[in-house]
């Protein structure tokens, strides 16, 4: 269920105001389409109903909806009564120390979201302390979107098509600066499901001369073969929605991946992340970080570079007062004992 | 499903209703879960004081007679209130089994705790401000209590002070304290308190960093705010934005406080096993497992569920209470089940006397207990002493 509490409050005002009974109640009048200024939004799914706002449906169909049904029934065990003055959200990653354990994932075209595309995304994930994955489908040069961030950009391609382009480019963006390279396996730059080409995997990886992580990995079976393909690092990821056969979300086979990679490298995962509650679970169940797809999206179309800065430093908050509350104020407490989930 | 149920369930949407349909096949035929109603399922006119037959029907009342502001600090849960949600489900969860045989006039609610003789194991657990829902504030809310014969828990942050509070009536009064980082700035309250001749000290460890998105929703959008909130707080000790509030808990605060309170000490919060024996490493005499009725972290566990762990790391060295959900007698039998020997009412007392004043309050903590005396007929219980486990079934996920 997609509750936006901000149109069932605009209907309930609507709704009393025109009940005879209820004229006590301050006259809200009829509900207007309104942009709501950046600051007002209060959590993170407000900004998908913004962006509603301001896209045409074609192109919000594109960054719209989620999975949230795996996270409903997953509660949070707290260890009560832990010193959280000092919270810490800081978490290494090839060799960078992260403010916290977010990252803003790869989506391509972003111009056609917002005017300034990939350059406000990048603005907006520098002043939120934030690396950025940029595509290698972004509207903008890569050189322009790096030169445009004081945090660390990764850089993020396909294992399909013209390897040989494709490595050119990535050489390009390491020369530009990209400290990581994140090849996506499983499914084209169309979004079509296809069979992964393990040799142009570790090709790119060989050529990158920068750290790679593998994006696609959704069993332990895929991990160990990217493993085995030179991966330093792989990401839990159902390419936001294109589920595996068997209904399985990213969250609900993060646990068996991460198991079965055993720390050898860090394990990041995307998928319907909202609330500062999901990243914990995420990292409960054996993350190093969590990639955002949809939600700097939604700031962004709604408000350029502000809003994918507020979308961030919301979720970091959040992520930092239920670290509090369940008593893991810093990211090496996070243990699997935090979540539980039910059986049915 | 009663007819009350089926009255409250008109005017649904047809996807309500059908939701309805299918919990009213799914569960007990006896005594079946409620969400809180409003502002889900609006009665079409407002009820009077007469009319009034379960906790729910005062919700529409108050709501009425308030500003929207006020009404969403009452009901409103952390973040996405999930665990608002879950505390309600959570009696779906558990269905009483067998029994009968009872009438309802030979069934006895009294029962004992720290020595004291209480005539139902319902309490009112404290609230804040409870003049914001009616001028009779908390000197209402005691004599309603005094006149049910029921203990009620004043909350650190009353509308009137504890000594007032006092006066107002007779009954039994507990009193609840939020621990300042000061240690000698909790003496003299509690001092007052006890003074005033408070039976227990009742010590909230929870709600540390909570997020109420409805209270911002009311700035943002025109409503009259409570009082001003900002997104992020000013001057946070961390870079997260996160306000000081009460971060600074440890364990050692019961350590701290004991020597200042001489009259049994409880700490209100607990929700698993492992929470519950440090409390006992550290003197309590008393539990209260608590999710500040879903006000506190989003996602955790409904009380209902965790009771019985509470309940078994306890093993009756102290009492164990509970909270958070609790809106009809049937959600009490099922935790004293469970092995509560007691249970507070959050919510549903507020909703009494924000609907009515003083006589509200008294008649939803009556309504609540009558339900109670009805559902241990039902199960063919009459004493508090021989409701046991054998009663529920529970099927919690
Ligand atoms: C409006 C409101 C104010 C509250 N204020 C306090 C308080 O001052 N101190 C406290 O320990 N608990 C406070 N609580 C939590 C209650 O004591 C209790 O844990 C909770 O309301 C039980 O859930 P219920 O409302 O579903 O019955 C408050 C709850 C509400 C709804």
């Amino acid at each position: 269920m997609k509750v936006d509490r901000r149109q069932t409050l605009r209907r309930l005002g609507g709704f009393m105001a025109g009940a005879p009974l209820m004229t006590q109640q301050p006259r809200q009048g009829a509900p207007a389409a309104r942009l709501a200024p950046v600051g007002e939004l209060v959590n993170v799914p407000e900004f998908e109903a913004m962006a509603e706002l301001v896209l045409s449906p074609d192109r919000f169909t594109t960054i719209s909806g989620g999975h949230r049904g795996s996270f409903d029934r997953m509660t949070l065990r707290q260890r009560l009564m832990v010193y959280a003055m000092d919270l810490d959200l800081t978490t290494q990653l090839f060799g960078y120390d992260m403010f916290a354990p977010i990252l803003v994932g790869p989506v391509g075209h972003q111009r056609e979201l917002h005017a300034d595309g990939e350059l406000a995304t990048a603005r907006g994930a520098s002043a939120a302390k934030t690396v950025m994955v940029a595509s290698r489908q972004s509207s903008y040069p890569i050189d322009q979107i790096v030169a445009d961030s004081s945090a660390p950009v990764w850089y993020q391609v396909y294992a399909e098509g013209d390897i040989g382009a494709t490595r050119d480019d990535v050489a390009q963006a390491v020369d530009a600066g990209c400290s990581v390279l994140c090849v996506t396996v499983g499914v084209s730059s169309l979004q079509t499901p296809v069979r992964t080409d393990w040799r142009a995997v570790e090709q790119l990886g060989q050529a990158a001369g920068v750290p790679v992580v593998v994006k696609g990995i959704m069993s332990p079976n895929d991990a160990e073969t990217a493993l085995q393909h030179g991966a330093e690092g792989v990401v839990v990821s159902s390419h936001g929605g294109l589920v595996t056969g068997d209904g399985a979300l990213p969250i609900d086979v993060l646990p068996a991946v991460a198991d079965a990679v055993n720390g050898r490298v860090p394990v990041l995962v995307d998928g319907s992340f909202r609330r500062g509650t999901d990243i914990l679970k995420g990292l409960a169940l054996g993350a190093t970080a969590v990639m955002l797809g949809r939600p700097p999206m939604w700031g962004l179309a709604a408000y350029g570079a502000s809003g994918v800065q507020t979308v961030l430093e919301l979720l970091q908050t959040d992520l930092a007062r239920n670290m509090a509350m369940t008593g893991r104020p810093t990211i090496d407490m996070i243990d699997r004992e935090l979540v539980r989930i039910d059986s049915r | 499903m009663g007819s009350i149920e089926q009255q409250w369930r008109r005017g649904f949407s047809r996807r309500q209703a059908l939701c309805g349909l299918a919990s009213f096949l799914a569960a007990s035929p006896l005594l079946h879960a409620q969400r809180d109603p409003y502002p889900l399922g609006p009665h079409r006119r407002v009820l009077g004081f007469d009319e009034m037959r379960t906790a729910f029907d005062f919700e529409p009342v108050f709501h009425d007679n308030v500003p929207l502001a006020i009404y969403d600090y009452t009901a409103h849960g952390t973040d996405s209130e999930f665990t608002l949600y879950r505390n309600r489900d959570a009696f779906d969860w558990v269905e009483l089994v067998g029994g009968g045989g009872v009438t309802p006039a030979e069934v006895d609610t009294s029962t004992e705790l720290f020595g004291v003789r209480m005539d139902s194991p319902i309490m009112l657990a404290p609230t804040a401000r409870q003049r914001d829902l009616h001028p009779d504030g908390e000197l209402g809310m005691h004599r309603a209590a005094t006149s049910a014969a029921m203990t009620m828990i004043v909350s650190n942050v009353s509308s009137f002070p504890f000594p007032q509070i006092a006066e107002a009536a007779d009954g039994p009064l507990w009193f609840q304290r939020y621990a300042t980082r000061d240690l000698e700035g909790n003496r003299q309250v509690l001092d007052m308190a006890q003074d005033a001749g408070c039976q227990t000290v009742v010590v909230t460890i929870d709600q540390q960093a909570s997020y109420y998105e409805r209270d911002l929703h009311d700035r943002n959008l025109g409503g009259a705010p409570r009082r001003a909130r900002r997104r992020t707080p000013q001057n946070p000790p961390n870079p997260y934005r996160v306000g000081a509030g009460r971060l600074w808990y440890e364990w050692t605060l019961f350590d701290d406080l004991r020597p200042m309170i001489e009259v049994p000490m409880l700490a209100k919060g607990i929700l698993t096993g492992e929470g519950a024996r440090k409390c006992l490493e550290h003197g309590v005499d008393g539990i209260i497992v608590s999710n500040h009725g879903g006000r506190s972290l989003d996602y955790g566990p409904s009380t209902l569920e965790v009771l019985e762990e509470v309940v078994e790391a306890v093993s009756g060295r102290v009492p164990v209470l509970i909270d958070s959900g609790f809106r009809r007698g049937a959600d009490v039998l099922k935790a004293l089940a469970l092995g509560a020997v007691a249970v507070c009412l959050g919510r549903a007392s507020r909703w009494g006397l924000g609907a009515f004043g003083e006589p509200g309050a008294r008649k939803v903590i009556e309504i609540i207990n009558t339900e109670l005396v009805h559902a241990m007929a039902a199960v063919g219980r009459t004493t508090i002493a021989a409701i046991d486990r054998s009663i529920v079934r529970t099927s919690f996920p």
